[in-house]
């Protein structure tokens, strides 16, 4: 498979590289593109996914391998359902952010860690001040992703403004880049940054 | 001795200002001083503030300053200065005096460079009417310039965000996308045309802009710089508590600057002004994705946009353009607030 190198370049030299690579690609054809900087791995995917371009990251020592995949024909774009659901408007944040480290509240019974979580998540929606940000990390990921139990609550957070940071590390650790359902993909430096100046942490 | 100051720096202009999503987050923290006089704050994300002296005069206060945009020293110290004062005729103010904010690296660069610097500054705020009557330099490295101004206005005659009425057109006086084509020149991909056409418009004043505003008593106005064109009207749209629908087809872009970002070509500071703004716009489903980008392109020296009633602007246009600012358009238009702030169609 074609390697387009874009180690040692600053954006916006990598997305050059890698529109040059798409134009050059056949549809169903893939190459993998190489970055060393987060800042150009972040804007990259956001680029990638604008041009409906299908991609899987890897990580290793601070190099992130994107294999590029160019999709055949048009792609539906538009999700029926965001048109469809109501927009919520003007609600009250809070300076606290909730921390999800783990798809369970609490130790023991794990069944009932499901439930506790399921249930603390549903509750959120309906507190006076929600969070100003809800963090995902490690086994937290699993949460916002398409088939989890508590999507649709997430989304509907996230419809309520509140942001909603998913650790990239961890999404691509447990594979689940193609099954986020909610949220934006971050990274350690802004979940910590935004973890040291909140006013209050909330962890289940 | 040849000197190239873009050697120096990764992002030049005013795409090394810091994310605006990040600023927003720690101004929240920072208590706004409390006081009568004070006319105009950051409150409704303006571009300078305004402190009332008596009945008849305020002072407009504002800064700028940012790393190298291109590689001559005078040129650069001529865009920071017609950069930094822009802020006051955005407001509807006449600049008066200034201070230099220097960084510069005396280890690395001829003093020459930090002569020509100065210079181009000093030329450009003559030009303005603006003197410069002190400053300060540090050694560091990359170099760094622009003015600290104050300007005057009458209390009464504020052009702020704030005054965008729904129904009025929206004008803008100078083509957008000089951050593509100086991240294009700095990987060959700009004609020297295209760069030196970038570098007249970064230079040019919006000063004959500021003129016609005054003649025509427009209340709605800012200037297009770091936040790009979209961050700026969204600044305008949440201030003045109404809608914008911007037609980017309409809007003026400076020479290959499409071609640029359909080739890739797309600065950090563009993800970077999108990630703040986009929870508030509303894009078209057919919006055409390079014009969707240039929209986001943070603009070193860029022109007015101001908000203008809709019978006065064949008018307007026409005075602006025999002002010499000849790619002045209409580029949109406000409404009654509605679900989102900005309109991005093609």
């Amino acid at each position: 498979m074609r390697i387009v190198d874009t180690k040692g370049h600053l954006c916006p030299a990598p997305l050059i590289a890698a529109k040059k690579a798409l134009k050059e690609t056949a549809g169903g054809e893939s190459f993998i593109l190489l970055t060393d900087n987060q800042t150009s791995f972040d804007n990259l995917s956001r680029f990638l996914k604008d041009n409906k371009a299908d991609f899987q990251v890897s990580e290793s020592e601070s190099i992130w391998t994107l294999t590029i995949t160019k999709t055949i024909g048009e792609v539906v774009l538009t999700n029926p359902e965001d048109y469809c659901a109501p927009s919520i408007t003007h609600f009250e944040k809070g300076n606290y952010v909730v921390v999800i480290s783990s798809d369970k509240m609490g130790e023991g019974d794990e069944e009932l860690g499901h439930l506790l979580m399921a249930n603390f998540i549903k509750a959120l929606k309906d507190l006076d001040e929600l969070p100003s940000k809800m963090v995902f990390y490690n086994n937290g990921v699993k949460l916002a992703t398409k088939s989890s139990p508590v999507i649709e609550h997430l989304r509907d957070l996230e419809k309520m403004g509140v942001e909603l940071m998913l650790c990239a590390t961890c999404i691509s650790h447990y594979s689940l880049e193609s099954v986020v359902g909610a949220g934006t993909v971050s990274n350690m430096y802004t979940i910590t940054e935004v973890m040291a100046s909140a006013g209050n942490i909330i962890k289940p | 001795m040849k000197i190239d100051l873009l050697q120096m720096v990764e992002s030049g202009g005013c795409s090394a200002k810091i994310s605006p999503k990040q600023l927003e987050e720690i101004l929240k923290y920072l208590p706004l001083p409390k006081d009568p006089n004070i006319l105009v704050d950051i409150d409704t994300h303006d571009d300078a503030g305004v402190y009332k002296v008596n009945d008849d005069l305020a002072l407009v206060l504002t800064t700028d300053f940012f790393p190298p945009v291109c590689s001559d020293p005078y040129e650069f110290g001529q865009i920071a200065a017609a950069n930094s004062i822009s802020d006051v005729y955005a407001m509807g103010g006449d600049p008066v005096l200034a201070l230099n904010i220097m960084m510069f690296p005396a280890a690395k660069l001829p003093m020459e460079a930090y002569a020509d610097i100065l210079k181009g500054g000093f030329d450009k705020a003559s030009e303005a009417g603006v003197r410069i009557i002190g400053g300060h330099t540090l050694d560091d490295y990359p170099p760094k310039y622009g003015l600290a101004v104050v300007g005057y206005i009458h209390p009464g005659k504020i052009i702020t965000n704030a005054g965008v009425i729904p129904g009025d057109s929206l004008i803008l006086t100078k083509p957008i996308g000089t951050g593509v084509i100086l991240a294009g020149h700095r990987l060959g991909m700009v004609s020297d045309d295209n760069l030196a056409e970038a570098k007249r418009l970064m230079k040019l004043l919006n000063k004959t802009g500021a003129e016609v505003m005054k003649r025509y008593n427009i209340r709605g106005a800012t200037d297009i710089t770091g936040f790009g064109l979209a961050g700026h009207t969204l600044k305008m749209a949440k201030a003045s508590k109404v809608s914008l629908i911007i037609n980017m087809k309409e809007v003026p872009l400076i020479g290959n600057s499409y071609q640029l970002i359909d080739d890739g070509c797309i600065p950090g500071a563009s993800f970077r002004n999108l990630d703040y703004a986009e929870k508030d716009i509303d894009f078209a489903s057919d919006l055409d994705y390079n014009l969707k980008m240039i929209a986001f392109d943070a603009q070193t020296s860029g022109g007015l946009l101001f908000s203008a009633p809709s019978d006065k602007v064949n008018k307007i246009l026409e005075d602006l353009r025999s002002a010499g600012l000849s790619d002045s358009k209409v580029i949109g238009y406000a409404t009654e607030p509605k679900e989102k702030c900005i309109y991005l169609n093609n």
